[in-house]
């Protein structure tokens, strides 16, 4: 796996949204969501909206259910102020999801501002190029985009060295270089603006089929589906206000049997003020927003199911490098063994880095020259070895047929040993030496001679431990993946303070680890970039896909780094623990609402059945009592939409301590606060 | 000729009456909406004739759609218990 190199520093991330319009257009669409075909989606607030209809039909004739004993006119007021109450309370709750939305689709506009319909240069099979639209392109056909154009859709680059301005989707600034052939670098967005030189692109999706096109869709909320949290609260919310409807239903002969009889406008605001509406108006507008919080993070979230993950997730698999370490690991030693100069070995060095353009491999030749390493041979003559992960070792090829390598110490020692090479025990010692302080050792050798140990030092990014001890406390375990030795991963484990770690570790170590986890009924959740971690990445609860990464890699996971940062994952784990703790929280503060409301309303109803001392916050009357029950209920949704969006502040907790925390705050305060605001309405109210 | 009997109908009525009955037959809610009006003469007699002369004629009517949206109301917020993902 590989790493995108680029400074990040403390670059945070930014929205690259407009949120002008943002609450006119939130307004329109609550009004909009009062169609009954978008409002029987939430059951909690349809029967709030089927409610404000039948208050308002007893509005315009008050005897339509039965005749009233008490002034008509009085009564079409009470009922017309039920009804009003009744339908902005609907309206809010439209209103805190069409926010919760709106953000969305501002992001959605934003993206789609990059997606323009250009003219593309298809190459045609004679070698000539024609003039197209960019929707008239397919899947395989071929395109060349020169300086200043824009890459008309998603594809693969077969020829050309070009660097790409990605700044229109990453916000990241620089350009970033483009080529063929490798994993990371020849993968090209549709929407990203081509700086110098030319590429030759190969299409890899159909028109409306892109990245940027699925990033659009899914930040608009097109793909969004309940998740599985949202539909067991959705059941509970919906048993409860069944109970209620039939409570409610069947109370009206209860009162009469009491010579008390009530109006059906008074069972509907009952009715109302008994459900939980609270968190009925805000559920979706938490769930929308959680996956709005990790886009604000740079982060596209495929669904919201994705997100929730993030906040069940027991294991988190790391790679060391990037994530754990800084991705740039630096030569600081040249350590020459069996009896080589020092010299010598940092000649030997900067000629097997010659065409490493890696970090590593640049601070290797950056060093030697540092040291007064000069090359006995022409360059040209020379042919370079690339790096992979079967061989582990890179170098180069000399003209006389002598070949120099460096790379991970057994890697050399086996080469050396098929030269007829022997081996020296100080060359292990070097080996421990190196890894016992933390270091990544390569050793260096030409043919069959070893000459040393390169000291590449890793360094623990800072804060990093801190992170894994918060993530400790709250039940998460945290693995190491690492390519280095035994010795160095338990080093640099330690240091960063992991709770495991898989040294020598291969690709194919990740989907192991994974399947091992799950095994034991674990949520896991890990980074990717290359093609080979597509297959872990789609195995894995929580796949994070870096935006640098191959197409295969973005397809297989379920959200996407923008800014191609794996430390990301530790911040998603946290917003997504914080998308559970806001959703238990507002539906604790929602159901502890309930006692408040009951003790208001009820006494006004059974008042002449002799139940008056219920009354415990001395409301003035019946009428004052019911609406300033339902203007509590009304006005809590609007006033907790900030804490909806934002979220609960989030605490790195246990468990239990999340619990006895929400209960304390959310619970206790739920059922203290409407009863001072209930008050309070009560005693603004002019109805006496 | 009365325009008003079915015999004396023109083609064009005809296929105005025929449009009608397939609008009908297509859109479920009025559909819906005109059984649930039939229906409601039933628990609306039964309304009336379980509380004599407490509520007039349109007041019983009036009473048992309130009953009837009651329950459809309630076997929707079973269906939603149910089906929770459909919502």
């Amino acid at each position: 796996m590989s790493t995108q190199t680029k400074r990040r520093g403390d670059r945070k991330h930014t929205p690259k949204t407009k949120m002008i319009g943002l609450y006119k257009r939130a307004i329109q669409d609550a009004f909009h969501k009062l169609d009954p075909r978008i409002a029987v989606r939430n059951p909690v607030m349809f029967l709030v909206w089927v409610g404000t209809i039948v208050t308002a039909l007893v509005t315009l004739d008050p005897n339509l259910f039965g005749t009233v004993t008490a002034d008509p006119n009085q009564q079409r007021l009470l009922n017309g102020l039920i009804t009003l109450i009744l339908f902005f309370t609907v309206v809010f709750a439209n209103f805190a999801e069409a926010v919760a939305e709106g953000r969305g689709k501002a992001q959605a506009d934003s993206l789609r501002a990059t997606r323009s319909d250009t003219m593309a240069r298809k190459v045609l099979p004679d070698g000539s190029t024609q003039s197209v639209p960019s929707t008239a392109l397919r899947r395989g056909e071929q395109v060349k985009v020169i300086a200043g154009e824009i890459i008309p859709v998603d594809g693969e680059v077969v020829s050309g060295i070009a660097s790409v301005d990605e700044s229109a989707i990453t916000g990241e600034s620089a350009p970033v270089l483009k080529q063929p052939g490798t994993d990371i670098a020849s993968s090209v967005t549709g929407g990203t603006r081509v700086m110098s030189d030319e590429l030759l692109i190969r299409i890899t999706a159909d028109p409306g089929q892109g990245f940027i096109d699925r990033m659009i869709a899914l930040v608009e909320g097109a793909e969004r589906s309940k998740t599985p949290n949202e539909i067991a609260l959705t059941v509970l919310l919906t048993v409860l206000t069944q109970v209620f409807l039939i409570v409610v239903a069947t109370l009206s002969p209860l009162a009469n049997y009491v010579n008390t009889p009530t109006t059906i406008a008074i069972l509907i605001s009952l009715l109302v003020a008994l459900i939980p509406t609270t968190i009925g108006g805000l559920l979706s507008a938490i769930g929308i927003a959680g996956m709005d919080r990790v886009a604000q993070f740079n982060v596209i979230a495929t669904s919201g199911r994705a997100v929730e993950a993030c906040g069940d997730v027991n294991t988190l698999v790391l790679d060391k490098t990037g994530t754990i370490t800084l991705g740039n690991r630096l030569a600081d030693e040249f350590i020459p063994v069996n009896g080589h100069s020092l010299d010598r070995l940092a000649t030997i060095a900067l000629a097997s880095s010659l065409f490493d353009e890696t970090p590593e491999g640049r601070s290797i030749v950056q060093l030697a020259e540092k040291l007064g390493a000069k090359l006995d041979f022409q360059p040209e003559t020379t042919e370079g070895v690339e790096f992979s992960a079967r061989t582990r070792m890179s170098g180069t090829n000399l003209a006389h047929g002598q070949q120099i390598r460096k790379g991970a110490v057994d890697a050399i020692k086996g080469f050396v040993r098929s030269r007829g090479g022997s081996l020296t025990p100080e060359l292990d010692a070097t080996y421990e030496r190196v890894s016992k302080l933390g270091g990544t050792p390569l050793a260096v050798c030409q043919d069959s001679e070893i000459y040393g140990v390169i000291y590449l030092k890793d360094i623990v990014k800072p804060g990093i431990k801190e992170r894994f001890d918060q993530l400790r406390c709250m039940g998460v375990r945290t693995i190491m993946l690492t390519g280095d030795n035994r010795i160095t991963a338990s080093v640099i484990a330690q240091e960063a303070g992991v709770d495991d770690f898989i040294a020598e570790a291969t690709p194919e170590d990740k989907i192991d680890v994974i399947r091992q986890e799950q095994s034991q009924g674990k949520l896991v959740a890990m980074t990717g970039d290359g093609t080979n971690d597509a297959p872990a990445l789609a195995q894995a609860n929580v796949g994070l896909a870096m935006n640098s990464g191959t197409q295969a890699a973005k397809e297989a996971a379920n959200m996407v780094d923008l800014d191609s940062d794996p430390t990301k994952l530790i911040d998603l784990v946290t917003i997504g623990k914080q998308l559970l703790i806001t959703r238990g929280a507002l539906t604790t503060f929602s159901i502890a609402n309930d006692i408040a409301k009951y003790f208001a309303i009820i006494p006004t109803i059974f008042s002449a059945a002799g139940i008056g001392a219920l009354n415990i916050m001395g409301l003035k009357s019946p009428q004052s009592a019911i609406l300033s029950a339902l203007i509590y209920n009304a006005l809590i949704i609007p006033a907790l939409i900030p804490l909806a969006l934002k979220g609960v502040e989030f605490r790195p907790l246990t468990a239990d301590q999340l619990l006895r925390r929400n209960i304390l705050f959310f619970g206790l305060g739920g059922v203290i606060a409407p009863f001072i605001a209930i008050k309070l309405i009560d005693v603004i109210l002019p109805f006496a | 000729m009365n325009p008003f009997n079915p015999i004396h109908f023109l083609p064009f009525q005809v296929e105005a009456i025929q449009a009608i009955g397939i609008q009908l037959y297509r859109r479920k809610v009025p559909r819906y909406l005109f059984c649930l009006l039939c229906f409601n003469l039933i628990p609306a007699l039964a309304v009336q004739a379980a509380t004599g002369d407490v509520f007039s004629r349109s007041q019983a009517y009036a009473l048992g759609i309130l009953g009837l949206v009651t329950v459809a109301l309630s076997g929707y917020l079973f269906v939603v218990m149910f089906q929770p993902e459909r919502f």
